[in-house]
């Protein structure tokens, strides 16, 4: 089952159409990544996905109900079922780790109790290994803690989909490939569903179920790694298989 | 890709040397255009072998704007980097001036600007009912708000405040004081001063001064506050984890500023009144009874509670032009510099405007 279904989708800002007329479908259970060069327009899919920027024509539906951006009930059923890690974590950096984990509790539910605010919170934390760093503030923590507390609060009040910009971004190649293995874990564990936005090659082969690649204004390409292997498009080779013109001649 | 010889009858020849990079083109460019000017001009590039993208801007521009110079011996590699070499689209300058005449377009630039601001307006007094709303729902309903950020807003807005605004009140008590002393004393009024100093003070400068204050301070401090949190993400944060940031992130501080503005308003009447009796008691001998027993003649607990109603409101002009500012930043860290400087200069102005319809309605 398709969990988010995009037709005719237009995202831009203002009058600048930054893709157009895109159609796609985002599997439940499985992750997605939206790839493309740097410009292209994925952060952009990425945040009217998100309910951030309203689309510029067409529309997309999540878990089956169209969301409307002009209706404040629409866009609310749409953050109660996402979480978002964003590009650089975008802790808030008055509240320590505990107290952003435990931010969408608070809000959402102001009446739980703090013992089980806690419990959710550590549990939280927990799975992105941050349990033992919760009352350090976003100053004190390292690039990659950041994004996986981040990726804690984004997962706290157990999404259905949860929206990755750039995960692994400004990260080592081991941290990088320890967020992938969490990606992978929330998905096999939690039967989570994960848009990635990425342009990390290893990345990309080693978590994504489905990939949307972007380019040109529009997508480009829809399917499976395996697909994309055999895409006999120039820009895909030479994108995902570093193949320039010289090898395709 | 040899070009011919110019035809013209004995053109200049300029022989270039090997390595023609930024440095020799900055310094060959201002001697080919001067012959240029001269008469006709034959650049041979065949000695050139280093070369670098200034190269191939020189032989871009001498080729469109030098009808004069002709290039010759341009092969191998310089050949194959000229055919890569991107050119520029035509800009707004080589494209032609816009259509219509200065003053059209003056009067274009000035109507786009007219819009803007009215848009702007539109935005911010929306912006001011969303958050009279969100003030009113908080207070109802008690959530929407992370607990004890009013406390920490009002330990930020009000004991961070209070020296310096006790320190400037008390210098323009002293001020006023001395420059009306002197006039007073042609008049043999010197007891007056207590009462203008009472007034002044209660219902003009107290409010004035601690609005303009706190524009500096709390303002410009909101205001950097939320646009680096707009540039970082963290209010698209809030808003995807079902938070409205303009009622998580305004609601605690419009609240901090009603609560300690009477507080402020209070000590700063005290300490500006204390700058008139100082003054009063050197200059002209006055007890500071007889200058506070002057100064209840002349006002009373209205003219207090006006200072306190107006410098409230200046306090919420302050806040809301702050958060309008902050939250309507765009995405670079430049924008966070020029939000502040543009959210101190909206709040004075907002004050003063305030101030003078207080006055229609007050006089």
């Amino acid at each position: 089952m398709d969990i988010i279904r995009a037709r005719d989708l237009t995202v831009g800002y203002g009058r600048t159409e930054v893709l157009r007329d895109l159609d796609f479908t985002v599997p439940e259970g499985r992750i997605t990544a939206i790839v493309g060069v740097s410009g292209s327009g994925k952060s952009t899919l990425l945040k009217t996905l998100a309910g951030l920027l309203p689309p510029l024509s067409g529309g997309f539906d999540f878990a089956g109900s169209l969301v409307d951006y002009r209706s404040e009930a629409s866009l609310r059923f749409l953050y109660g079922k996402i979480g978002v890690l964003y590009q650089g974590g975008a802790l808030l950096n008055g509240l320590s780790l505990f107290e952003n984990v435990a931010l969408p509790i608070r809000m959402q539910y102001p009446k739980m109790p703090e013992d089980m605010v806690c419990d959710m919170v550590y549990a939280s934390l927990a799975q992105v290994e941050l349990a033992g760093s919760a009352e350090k503030y976003p100053a004190e923590l390292s690039g990659g803690m950041t994004k996986r507390g981040g990726l804690a609060r984004a997962l706290v009040l157990d999404p259905d989909v949860v929206f990755c910009d750039e995960p692994s971004s400004g990260l080592d190649p081991i941290t990088s490939a320890l967020l992938d293995d969490l990606l992978l874990r929330l998905k096999e564990t939690f039967k989570m569903t994960l848009v990635v936005v990425t342009h990390e090659l290893r990345s990309i082969e080693r978590v994504a179920d489905s990939i949307l690649v972007v380019n040109d204004g529009g997508l480009r390409f829809s399917g499976d790694y395996a697909d994309l292997a055999a895409a006999d498009d120039k820009f895909i080779r030479t994108f995902f298989l570093r193949k320039d013109s010289h090898d395709d001649a | 890709m040899n070009e011919p010889q110019a035809a013209a009858a004995t053109p200049e020849t300029i022989l270039l040397p090997r390595r023609i990079r930024a440095p020799e083109v900055a310094a060959l460019l201002d001697g080919i255009c001067r012959s240029a000017e001269a008469g006709p001009l034959t650049l041979d590039f065949r000695d050139v072998e280093e070369f670098d993208s200034s190269t191939l801007a020189l032989l871009n521009y001498v080729r469109g704007r030098l009808a004069n110079v002709v290039t010759v011996n341009i092969g191998g590699a310089l050949a194959r980097a000229e055919e890569s070499f991107v050119r520029r689209p035509p800009t707004e300058e080589t494209k032609g001036p816009p259509s219509g005449g200065l003053p059209s377009r003056a009067l274009t630039a000035i109507a786009d600007r007219f819009i803007f601001q009215a848009k702007s307006l539109g935005r911010f007094l929306a912006m001011l009912g969303d958050e009279v709303y969100h003030v009113g729902v908080y207070l109802k309903e008690r959530k929407g708000v992370y607990p004890g950020e009013t406390w920490n807003q009002m330990f930020f807005m009000g004991y961070r405040s209070f020296p310096i605004v006790c320190l400037l009140i008390f210098l323009v008590g002293v001020t006023i004081s001395i420059t009306s002393a002197e006039q007073l004393r042609h008049f043999g009024a010197d007891i007056y001063l207590a009462d203008l100093v009472g007034i002044g003070m209660l219902k003009e400068l107290v409010p004035l001064m601690t609005g303009v204050i706190l524009a500096g301070k709390v303002g410009a401090a909101v205001t950097a506050e939320l646009a680096s949190m707009t540039v970082l993400e963290e209010v698209d944060a809030l808003r995807t984890m079902g938070v409205v940031p303009e009622k998580f992130l305004m609601v605690p501080r419009l609240l901090a500023i009603t609560l300690v503005v009477p507080l402020l308003v209070a000590m700063a009447d005290v300490v500006g009144i204390f700058g008139g009796i100082v003054v009063a008691r050197v200059t002209f001998g006055t007890p500071p009874s007889a200058f506070i027993a002057e100064m209840v003649t002349a006002v009373d607990w209205t003219d207090f509670g006006w200072g306190l109603i107006k410098t409230v409101v200046f306090g919420w002009a302050v806040v809301v032009g702050a958060g309008f500012k902050g939250l309507t930043v765009g995405r670079s860290a430049e924008e966070v510099g020029r939000a502040t400087t543009e959210s101190v200069v909206l709040s004075i102005t907002l004050i003063i405007v305030i101030d003078c319809l207080f006055s229609f309605i007050l006089y």
